[in-house]
């Protein structure tokens, strides 16, 4: 086990280095001459000369970049000029407020997922299995952005059962929930949906195997086939949740800002609002950043409870 | 169901060489026959076939055809102008002083801004669809066919790509790029360009190790004529299975840039910002502030029910 630690760790590390080429890259594609902000009219060419140099510019990009990467891994992500902030500390402000959403989100997602996924699984044909195939395509197909705002139509706007947006998280649990439901529900029912159409073609290809034929054979209960069933399906499921958390965390821009949520996509939306690209440069490389790792995580407590996973076979 | 085939694992491997004569007689015979059934039109018929069987994927082929045919010929199907509208007729509701879907805040015809602005949503779903899974064909059959450091170099290039959020690399590039319907499309087109070369590179590999491979390289044929006349039809099939999943996706996405205010910029009448500029109209005239979802709702599930029709009736060939 410690080996494939060892192993999938270190393949970790080109894709982190790869992800901040991207991210550097994002920032030079920028049309327009990133100089003229500093400018007036009447600036002469030598001026606009002295600022390219002054603001390193006029060096290689290999050069930048690296002195970028250095700083970046120092925890300089430079300074937003619009918020008068460093990068940096408006992310660490953020970034809890995201975590609490995602996370809540994810699970909430996953289990129901697996939930009805199961169901429709081992009751393929069944109205159950319509039902779900049903809601789990409306959840791939709606926008959660749409999702969002209907549910705060309805049940912030019309029935007053919840807030119509913030992040109080600190006055008990209550409170908390009541702020977190209406976001969850939003950016969860994609996740749900995924979620239970890989639940449910996993559950049916377990299903056809052979060894559950034997199981049966040998006289077991539906309930202890189930058991079984469950824990050999369960591997897809997990790959896919690592993609899933990320989505979150990416859907987090729209989520976030129809909620008024204080997390980082709505500092990435309000930075792409007065064109802050820093602040969106830096948000980028966090959230790719805790993406890579969470994605180890999971090929990890794959590795961790499949052995095929460990002699990679499966 | 995209999920689903990025698990198919590589099959390694390469069929066994055998030099006898009679063998290399029996793969030649193969490989004609193989090319025989490549130019056959016979699947395509059969994938007809069974797709006009499915009711469910006929219905939403022709919601599909509905919403394109009305895109194209919208100034037939209204007089309305979609950008401009008179203040004084703001939020009406549906069916009123002669607007069948209301007007938003600016007193402009809804039915007029969703017809026109089903162009640029569909275009939004198409173009990165149809870019993304050439150029990601090409990358994928090339590390499939190439192999070695060349293959996986590429392969590893597109995996970078992953480690980002699909919809976060999207706000990444268009925030970068800055507003507009073109730059919408490049940043929808970057993001599922990694995801279609998986798909292209695996099915390249497995293909690859397949008999009629190394029967047409025995012959002499070479790898530009193999990538051709064997590969690419045969690696075909999962790729326009896979791509067409990705049109409703893209057009989610676009309409998520264009709600962000990274799309056409106002007055364009674009599904996606109409939804947030009408935000505020929610509590005067519910319904009419939710139609630009409800079409945007309705083209996806449009296109997600067509795809999944589709990958069944070119799946149960199998």
């Amino acid at each position: 086990m410690l080996s494939v630690i060892l192993r999938r760790t270190a393949l970790a590390v080109p894709t982190l280095f790869g992800v901040s080429i991207v991210v550097f890259l994002l920032m030079q594609v920028l049309p327009g001459d990133p100089v003229a902000s500093f400018m007036t009219e009447d600036s002469t060419d030598a001026e606009r000369q002295a600022m390219r140099a002054e603001l390193g510019l006029d060096r290689p990009l290999p050069i930048r970049y690296f002195d970028w990467l250095t700083a970046a891994l120092q925890g300089d992500l430079g300074y937003s000029l619009q918020r008068r902030r460093e990068v940096l500390d408006l992310l660490t402000q953020a970034i809890g407020n995201t975590m609490v959403l995602a996370l809540a989100s994810a699970v909430f997602g996953i289990v129901a997922g697996v939930a009805i996924g199961f169901v429709a699984g081992i009751r393929r044909g069944s109205v159950v299995d319509r039902v779900v195939s049903v809601i789990s395509l409306s959840g791939l197909s709606i926008p959660s952005f749409f999702l969002a705002i209907v549910l705060l139509a309805v049940f912030s706007g019309g029935l007053k059962w919840f807030p119509s947006g913030g992040a109080v998280l600190d006055e008990g649990l209550g409170t908390a929930l009541r702020h977190l439901t209406l976001p969850v529900l939003a950016g969860s029912l994609v996740t749900m949906a995924i979620t239970a159409r890989v639940t449910r073609a996993s559950v049916v290809d377990v299903y056809s195997a052979d060894f559950i034929e034997t199981l049966r054979a040998k006289g077991l209960s539906s309930t202890q086939i189930n058991r079984h069933v469950m824990r050999n399906a369960i591997s897809p499921v997990l790959t896919t949740s690592g993609v899933q958390i990320g989505a979150l965390l990416g859907g987090s821009v729209l989520v976030e800002t129809i909620f008024r949520w204080p997390g980082m996509g709505m500092l990435v939306f309000n930075a792409i609002s007065s064109r802050d690209l820093l602040v969106v440069q830096g948000a980028t490389l966090v959230i790719a950043l805790c993406f890579v790792l969470i994605n180890l995580a999971v090929d990890l407590a794959q590795a961790a409870i499949d052995p095929r996973v460990r002699a990679g076979v499966a | 169901m995209t999920t689903l085939l990025l698990q198919q694992g590589p099959l390694a491997g390469s069929a066994p060489t055998n030099e006898s004569k009679v063998e290399a007689e029996r793969l030649r015979e193969a490989w004609l026959a193989q090319e025989e059934s490549v130019r056959s039109q016979s699947f395509w018929k059969e994938t007809g076939r069974r797709f006009l069987a499915n009711k469910v994927g006929v219905g939403a082929a022709a919601v599909v055809l509905l919403l394109v045919l009305a895109a194209i010929f919208a100034p037939l199907i209204t007089s309305h102008d979609p950008l401009v509208g008179n203040p004084a007729d703001r939020l009406l509701g549906v069916f009123s002083g002669g607007h069948i879907l209301g007007t938003d805040e600016q007193g402009r015809d809804m039915f007029a801004r969703i017809v026109y602005g089903g162009r640029l949503s569909l275009v939004a779903g198409f173009v990165p669809t149809l870019v993304a899974a050439l150029i990601g064909t090409a990358i994928g059959v090339t590390a499939g066919m190439v192999g070695g450091l060349i293959g996986s170099g590429l392969m590893r290039a597109m995996d970078v790509l992953y480690a980002f959020p699909a919809i976060l690399l999207a706000i990444a590039v268009g925030a970068s790029l800055g507003p507009g319907l073109t730059n919408t499309v490049i940043a929808v087109t970057i993001v599922f360009i990694p995801p279609v070369a998986r798909v292209a590179e695996s099915a390249t590999r497995r293909v690859v190790s397949r008999e009629y491979i190394e029967a047409a390289r025995l012959t002499g044929a070479s790898r530009i004529r193999i990538a051709r006349s064997q590969v690419l039809p045969n690696v075909l099939n999962d790729i326009i299975v896979y791509s067409s999943g990705l049109v409703g996706v893209a057009m989610i996405t676009a309409a998520s840039l264009s709600f962000l205010g990274l799309g056409s910029p106002p007055p364009a009448p674009e599904w996606g910002y109409m939804l947030n500029s009408m935000r505020g109209a929610l509590y005067v005239e519910p319904l009419v502030a939710m139609i630009p979802g409800i079409f945007i709702f309705l083209a996806s599930v449009a296109f997600n029910m067509a795809s999944d029709a589709l990958r069944e009736a070119m799946d149960s060939r199998l």
